[in-house]
């Protein structure tokens, strides 16, 4: 995918850059409103992560504008500001999602290859990562052809894993993004864990490799290099 | 002792004293001057006595008056004729049968060449009566004057006053939270007008400061947002790569983590900031059983895993007109707190009477301070990961929307919310 990333605060935009570059994304980055702009005149692209307080300007005029060009591509907004009217706002004129920060590089790039199933396939696709095949519109999940039993939890779970492949993931991440901001985390790390278990063994158990490895005192890594 | 009750004594004692030793003073004085009078009066019947002694005749042709009588008595030679003397007597009255205080004079005086000794005696009760009246008139006049003067200090007080205990009500509700005009009533009297100027400079001042510290502290916390983010995402990557020692790894995770509670505990504080400063949508009757029942599908892994039976008894129609968004918050936060302290296969009754909401768990029986509970960063020394703010947006939001909040403890905790009609 290509990628423009409009974030005036250059580390961070460097540490989005590098994820995501290692995803094999395509990425550009611009510091500021007119630089966006003219990025969006010149070129096409297939998503953005827009900063909503930028020096010049707007992120949401940004993407007013790029609605109003009617450019189809997908929009995520990163902002400091986690306010009910701003995410309404946001997703109102058309932002695919609205993240705060900080937030975790894994969590956008869940949110990323989402985007990316839309626009590409228009929602007819399947994922398939070697004996695992999902077909996110129907949030059903096969291994070898075999249909795995799953909770919503760990549906998005494995969806979250097969996302950030080969990655290590926090627990914390993977609390935030299943249980969103209102659980504590030290509460949601024992249900990862029982959810996590129960996910293992229903894919063990139908005679998948165990990607889900153990990262002692971070988290998890599904590893596509086993098996 | 009020101000005006040590005035009105002050004023009462001195005026009493001042009263009291001058009636009496008077009372010897008008005596003195009376008693003059009479003196002088006698002085002068004398005279006509001796006048008539000396020219008509007998004494028994004097003229007779009621008040009066004149005494004659005959002095042989080797009588020695008594001084000329004024005195004070009482003599018994037949008609009136009492003792009736009378005032002589007695001199001698020459009579057919044979020495008499005169007396005159003046009845006082006249002039007795005449003082004792002015008297009565006089004390009448002083305490009505008194009176008069302490009720109309009284009246010009209590309403000066008034301004002030007004002012002193005021203070006494001063919430620098309140954003309410603070405005406080004018006077006429100066030394009241000068304090209502400086209260009103000062709490000016105070609610400048108060709102600059509240924008201060919001600013920082949406300026950390940013510089957060970068930590975060950079430990992040660091966490991918493969080439860093055990020892650093561990540094890694631990920054990382410390990082992220930062992050939550920022959050936290922003949406206390937000709440304090009435930034969030419009209310509108909320149905509080829907809310509460989503709480808890939302906390539902939370549940389970303490195997927690709930119960809500709320009626289905029940609403209280506020921010959706707020009494998510504030229900979460209240559930959350009733799953983690309560024991395994414990139990969360919500129940409702009126426009009362208890929200009782089964937590061991432990002693809780309402009065902390409710205080940030209060912490239960069991459960040390929680940031100890979920009870104090809890009580935030209460106090923004003029909610009672309430702690008990009876078998079970019980937290109650008395929403405003």
């Amino acid at each position: 995918m290509k990628i423009l990333i409009i974030e005036d605060e250059k580390p961070l935009s460097d540490s989005i850059v590098e994820y995501l570059t290692t995803e094999g994304h395509l990425c550009e980055a611009v510091y500021n409103y007119e630089g966006a702009i003219e990025k969006i005149e010149l070129y096409e692209y297939d998503c953005a992560i827009v900063d909503i307080n930028l020096p010049d300007g707007s992120g949401l005029e940004i993407i007013k504008k790029i609605k109003a060009d009617l450019i189809s591509l997908g929009i995520i907004i990163i902002s400091g500001r986690n306010s009910l009217e701003n995410r309404i706002e946001g997703l109102e004129i058309g932002a695919d999602h609205y993240l705060t920060k900080p937030f975790h590089l894994a969590e956008l790039n869940a949110h990323l290859k989402s985007i990316n199933r839309r626009i590409n396939f228009s929602g007819h696709n399947e994922i398939i990562v070697n004996e695992i095949k999902v077909l996110p519109e129907e949030h059903r999940a096969f291994v070898k052809e075999t249909e795995l039993k799953l909770t919503k939890k760990e549906y998005d779970l494995l969806l979250f894993f097969i996302s950030n492949k080969n990655r290590v993931i926090t627990k914390i991440s993977l609390a935030e993004y299943l249980w969103g901001d209102f659980m504590d985390t030290a509460d949601s790390f024992d249900f990862i864990y029982t959810h996590i278990k129960n996910l293992r063994k229903k894919l063990l158990n139908l005679g998948c490799a165990d990607y889900i490895q153990t990262v002692y005192g971070v988290g998890y890594k599904f590893d596509l290099t086993i098996g | 002792m009020k101000l005006l009750t040590k005035t009105t004594l002050n004023f009462l004692s001195v005026t009493l004293f001042i009263f009291l030793f001058g009636i009496v003073a008077f009372y010897f004085l008008l005596r003195e001057q009376v008693d003059q009078n009479i003196n002088f009066e006698l002085e002068k019947r004398k005279q006509s006595i001796l006048t008539e002694l000396n020219a008509v005749g007998p004494a028994t042709n004097l003229p007779p008056n009621p008040n009066e009588r004149v005494v004659i008595h005959m002095l042989t030679d080797d009588e020695k004729s008594p001084d000329i003397v004024y005195a004070d007597t009482l003599i018994f009255d037949h008609a009136q049968k009492k003792y009736i205080p009378f005032r002589k004079l007695g001199f001698t005086a020459t009579y057919n060449k044979q020495k008499a000794y005169i007396q005159i005696f003046k009845s006082l009760e006249e002039s007795d009566l005449l003082i004792i009246r002015i008297f009565l008139i006089l004390t009448l006049l002083v305490i009505v004057l008194i009176l008069s003067l302490l009720l109309m200090n009284r009246i010009t007080l209590k309403q000066s006053w008034k301004i002030f205990y007004d002012t002193i009500k005021k203070i006494g509700h001063y919430d620098v939270n309140n954003h309410e005009q603070f405005v406080l009533q004018s006077s006429d009297i100066k030394e009241f007008e000068d304090l209502n100027r400086v209260i009103q400079t000062m709490t000016n001042r105070i609610n400048a400061d108060y709102i600059n510290l509240k924008e201060y502290t919001e600013n920082a916390s949406h300026e950390i947002q940013n510089p957060l983010a970068i930590i975060n995402s950079k430990l992040e990557l660091l966490l991918q790569s493969s080439d860093l020692g055990e020892h650093n790894y561990k540094a890694v995770v631990d920054a990382y983590e410390a990082s992220n509670r930062l992050s939550r505990l920022n959050k936290t504080l922003i949406l206390l900031a937000k709440i304090e400063n009435r930034q969030f949508p419009e209310s509108r009757d909320v149905n509080l059983k829907e809310i509460i029942n989503n709480q808890f599908e939302l906390l539902e892994d939370l549940l389970d895993s303490k195997k927690i039976r709930i119960e809500n008894n709320i009626q289905t129609n029940f609403t209280v007109n506020m921010s959706p968004y707020l009494a998510e918050i504030l229900f979460m936060n209240l559930i959350k707190n009733a799953i983690r302290h309560n024991i395994k296969s414990g139990q969360i009754i919500i129940q409702q009477s009126e426009n009362t909401i208890k929200i009782s768990n089964t937590g061991p029986e432990s002693n809780l301070s309402s009065e902390d509970l409710f205080k940030r960063f209060h912490k239960s020394s069991e459960s040390s990961e929680s940031l100890g703010l979920g009870l104090s947006i809890v009580n935030k939001i209460c106090e923004v929307y003029q909610f009672e909040i309430g702690y008990n403890y009876e078998q079970m905790h019980n937290f109650t919310i008395k929403f405003k009609q």
